[in-house]
């Protein structure tokens, strides 16, 4: 049972999406609740995972599985190699977690060939769970890719007005940066080829990081494999699909892509990026800084001059994720781990953003955050839920973005990145303004608007979507450690590896430009 | 000619002696229905005599070869018109085209492609050509009653002229400079003691390549092709945009696997050919609202995809292309299937707003069509994404980076337009009418293309060997 769990819970929800296809197509109410069993049920396999000890101690892989899949001749080799350690455990529960709640966020909100959403959810979620667990860098490819169609579809056609825009931009963005990533990764298998790393091994990772990759290739790689994970991330200039995506792709859509596949950009350059170019990893950290330090501020500043709330969250994100890689590229634990926690943090408390935007467009038909205001006093327990997520958001103490910014924060004033820092910091601020700015606008004051006077409280749906998001607000925000303990020494060998590796580059490098000075001195 | 060669000739015989007698019998007896049944089961016939009678020879009279390669596209063309006839059924039966002829015509088409993917010989080649060129000259034309029918038929009528006469002049020019119409000789003879390339020689494979160009719609040349394509029923667009591309790019393969010091001087022009075709395609299809023109100029993205493979020049190019041809003669032709298989009397959808919505009238049929046209996009779990990885591969290996990335930004835009079909398919509900529901026979060919599309995608490794098998 454990040797096969990875691959039971990435390919059950395939399963299920097979019996949506077979119910009929009236059957609504059967299609939804087939769905949701479906996304327990994987939740509940992939909940031992969480239980487990083992990661409290060891770095490795686990529950690792291994079959030769594709093999051309003596060319290529493609294994399905799978595996999960203290990097991916915490992403792909989020994912097993975020999925229920999404399907039960389209109770009312999705009526249109419900057969098609959820079949599209489904293969999502295989799409998902796949990139997250995958070892090999081909099968990570394979899997990056189904995660795009069914989105690209959700979007496209159960979108609001412009949705085809949108959805067209969605594609265009993420796949360039695939295609790119795609050249990238056949020319570090060549190279691992021409290393003699075993043809058995295909495109196994944990060989392509021993590698011994020039710096000056490692550069070309880095960047074709950045930009693609920048792009899906997204970090500054490359996050104008965002917007439109969010605004246009139904709730749930907006809420995987925000709590899950943005993600899959960050966990990209952890799994991905880094370790398998240590060197082109520091020579690019003060670009990605500053590009990340951009993110922080123009995401905030651009959400605060929004006047749709959705539009607001969408930008947030951006900002968000910009904490995100620059704890990513302190390079050390406390930045790394921080990362870490605020990617959970972020797909909790803004996938619970839109979630509650949501639950406004399906009572008002309209985000704009002029037509609301003094909601607060119609209904007070969505009041209260809306104010802990805003302040979850914001990051403000004892709830759970406090922990992952401040960790993040602290590790990159350690990790030599302190002007950064002090620049990131300002973002805190702003988000402090730009949300409690929405939040006073939208829910304090009088009620304005004639249309919002009778407007229903939470229904009890609503308030099962809630409740878990909350808990974790509260439990990340309080005891964080039943979190970090688990990734830690992931983390901790990461950053062992990568540091070792890049002193190894700089002392090269000193060593060369010292040898050309005493070539120097020696001709004088 | 002896009875070896006879014996190895096998498999074109059935086709041209079946296609022949059912003719004859048409004069007589005109019912469609066993008319029909009978090509079927010729090519059938075809396929299997190719397959299970081992040739005793492997050269005919030194004009065609019979090796396994030869045999293998003997086996796909077959079988490719005996999909075509089953998808045409429905055609020549509402049409009333002449049953006897339309077979007849396809089994020769489908004899002359085998005998070009199988030629040594540049009169082999020339004439192998021209065979299956005739045959789709009037099978273009057959609907009489469409106006754009006629027009498609001159138009291919005209460029296939243009076409015969730049290779008819090639092929004398290389004669003169290398006094060898056989394929090694004709390539290995040009160059002179010194090793410098006569220019006659030179300037004829330049005159043959623009045939081929217009044969396989590379650009420049490929400007009748959405027209062609749009204008011919849905089952002769089919097999014309694999089938009759397909063999001359499996007859090039094989010239290329022999070519040796002129096709190096021959790469620079055809590097600049791939690059442009790629990107004519991609921006020509980028804007069509009609996805018959559309899937023309898919196919010309394609030909240039597979031109890159050809570039590489190298064992692992050539079985990356055989690959490549193989996945995209099953995923196009089973988009025009579908197409067939929806059209009734008021013609074939075609523009966009009769596609409108229709995923949710033929939920069945228009997944199988997005399954092609991802599959021609080159998503990952489809043949086409395989395909193109085997070939970006073999081109990355061989140095052409550039070609590669021009090819990943032609896929790029291919993403745009193909999605773009996908989505009108299910867009609103309410708007189309519905069409033919589609005769067994059309669900049973699509069914088979789409299980091919699918298996192909994730267990390409039984036809890579099996290339890498018959091209060694």
């Amino acid at each position: 049972m454990t040797d096969h769990l990875l691959s039971l819970m990435t390919f059950f929800p395939l399963v299920g999406m097979l019996i949506v296809l077979f119910l009929p197509r009236e059957a609504d109410r059967l299609i939804k609740t087939v769905t949701l069993i479906v996304t327990i049920i994987v939740f509940l396999i992939s909940l031992p995972l969480a239980f487990d000890d083992v990661f409290l101690t060891s770095s490795a892989m686990h529950y690792t599985e291994f079959v030769n899949w594709i093999s051309i001749g003596q060319y290529f080799q493609m294994n399905y190699n799978v595996g999960i350690d203290g990097i991916s455990l915490w992403l792909v529960l989020l994912t097993t977690f975020i999925m229920p709640i999404a399907i039960l966020s389209t109770w009312n909100a999705v009526d249109k060939n419900t057969k098609g959403f959820m079949a599209l959810a489904l293969l999502l979620e295989t799409g998902m769970l796949g990139a997250f667990i995958a070892l090999d860098l081909f099968l990570f490819y394979v899997f990056w890719e189904l995660m795009l169609v069914p989105m690209y579809f959700m979007i496209g056609i159960w979108g609001g007005k412009n949705r085809i825009y949108a959805a067209v931009k969605f594609f265009l963005f993420t796949a360039v940066g695939s295609l790119l990533m795609l050249v990238a990764i056949i020319y570090v298998y060549y190279f691992s080829m021409k290393a003699g790393v075993p043809f058995e091994n295909g495109f196994s990772i944990a060989h392509f990081a021993q590698l011994d990759i020039p710096a000056n290739l490692q550069m070309w790689l880095f960047a074709a494999f950045a930009f693609s994970f920048a792009i899906k991330v997204p970090m500054f200039p490359f996050h104008t699909w965002l917007p439109d995506a969010h605004t246009e792709a139904p709730t749930a859509g907006s809420v995987i892509l925000a709590a899950i596949l943005l993600k899959m950009g960050t966990y990209g350059f952890i799994r991905f990026a880094i370790p398998l170019f240590p060197v082109a990893t520091m020579k690019f950290t003060p670009l990605l800084a500053t590009l990340a330090v951009i993110g922080i501020i123009y995401g905030a500043l651009v959400a605060m001059m929004q006047d749709d709330v959705k539009k607001l969250v969408a930008y947030s994100s951006v900002s968000h994720l910009g904490f995100v890689m620059l704890g990513i590229f302190a390079m050390n634990l406390q930045g790394l781990a921080g990362g870490m926690l605020q990617m959970i943090n972020h797909g909790i408390s803004t996938g619970a953003l839109f979630l509650i935007v949501g639950f406004l467009y399906e009572r008002r038909h309209t985000r704009l955050i002029a037509d609301f205001g003094g909601l607060s006093k119609v209904m007070p327990v969505f009041a209260v839920i809306f104010m802990i997520m805003t302040f979850s958001s914001v990051g403000l103490p004892g709830t759970n973005g406090f922990v992952g910014e401040f960790l993040i924060l602290v590790g990159a004033f350690e990790g030599g990145l302190r002007v950064y820092t002090v620049f990131a910091t300002t973002g805190v601020i702003l988000a402090a303004v730009y949300m409690l700015w929405m939040f006073q606008r939208v829910m304090m004051g009088k009620v304005t608007n004639p249309k919002n006077e009778n407007l229903k409280d939470l229904s009890a749906r609503e308030m099962v979507i809630m409740l878990p998001l909350l808990l974790f607000v509260f439990w990340i925000g309080f005891y964080p450690n039943t979190f970090l303990s688990k990734m830690n020494p992931t983390l901790e060998n990461l950053v062992e590896q990568v540091k070792g590796k890049q002193q190894i580059a700089m002392m090269a490098e000193d060593m060369e430009q010292s040898v050309t000075k005493i070539a120097v001195n020696d001709l004088r | 000619m002896s009875v070896n060669d006879l014996l190895a000739l096998t498999p074109i015989l059935i086709l041209v002696l079946g296609g022949t007698a059912l003719l004859m019998v048409c004069a007589w007896y005109r019912a469609p229905r066993p008319l029909l049944a009978g090509g079927v089961t010729v090519a059938l016939m075809a396929a299997l005599a190719a397959g299970l009678v081992p040739p005793p020879a492997t050269e005919i009279s030194g004009l065609f070869s019979a090796t396994s390669y030869a045999r293998f596209f003997t086996i796909l063309w077959s079988l490719l018109a005996a999909a075509g006839i089953m998808i045409s059924a429905r055609y020549v039966i509402d049409w009333r085209l002449g049953a006897g002829e339309y077979v007849s015509l396809v089994l020769y088409a489908a004899a002359g492609m085998a005998l070009l993917s199988s030629a040594t010989h540049l009169l082999g080649l020339f004439l192998a050509l021209e065979t299956f060129t005739l045959a789709f000259y009037i099978l273009i034309a057959c609907n009489r009653r469409c106006e754009f029918a006629a027009e498609a038929g001159l138009k291919y009528l005209l460029t296939g002229a243009v076409a015969t006469g730049f290779m008819a002049f090639g092929i004398a020019l290389i004669y003169a400079s290398s006094g060898s119409l056989h394929l090694p000789e004709a390539l290995t003879s040009l160059t002179t003691a010194t090793g410098a390339l006569q220019a006659w020689g030179f300037l004829g494979w330049g005159m043959f390549l623009v045939a081929i160009g217009f044969k396989i719609s590379l650009a420049p040349f490929h400007l009748w092709t959405a027209d062609v394509y749009q204008g011919a029923p849905a089952p002769v667009s089919g097999l014309l945009a694999t089938g009759s591309k397909g063999a001359v790019v499996a007859a090039l393969v094989g010239v290329i696997a022999v070519a040796g010091p002129v096709w190096h001087d021959l790469q620079d022009l055809l590097w600049f050919m791939a690059v442009i075709t790629m990107l004519a395609g991609a921006f020509g299809a980028f804007t069509q609202q009609n996805l018959k023109r559309l899937l023309a100029y898919s196919s010309v993205v394609h030909m240039g995809t597979l031109l890159v493979g050809l570039i590489c020049q190298s064992a692992e190019g050539n079985v990356a292309t055989v690959f490549y041809l193989v996945a995209y003669v099953i995923t196009s032709f089973g988009a025009f299937a579908v197409i067939a298989s929806l059209a009734d009397e008021r013609g074939e959808p075609m523009h966009f707003d009769q596609w409108r919505g229709l995923g949710y009238r033929h939920p069945i049929r228009c997944a199988v069509l997005s399954l092609f046209l991802l599959s021609l996009a080159g998503l990952p779990a489809t043949a086409g994404f395989m395909a193109k990885l085997v070939i970006f591969q073999a081109a990355l290996h061989s140095g052409f980076t550039g070609l590669v990335l021009v090819g990943i930004f032609a896929s790029l835009i291919s993403f745009a337009f193909y999605l773009r079909v996908i989505l009108v398919l299910y867009q609103s509900q309410n708007e189309t009418s519905s069409w033919h529901p589609g005769s067994a026979m059309e669900h049973a060919v699509l069914t088979v293309c789409a299980s091919a599309v699918l298996l192909l995608g994730l267990f390409p490794g039984i036809l890579l060997d099996l290339i890498s098998l018959i091209l060694t």
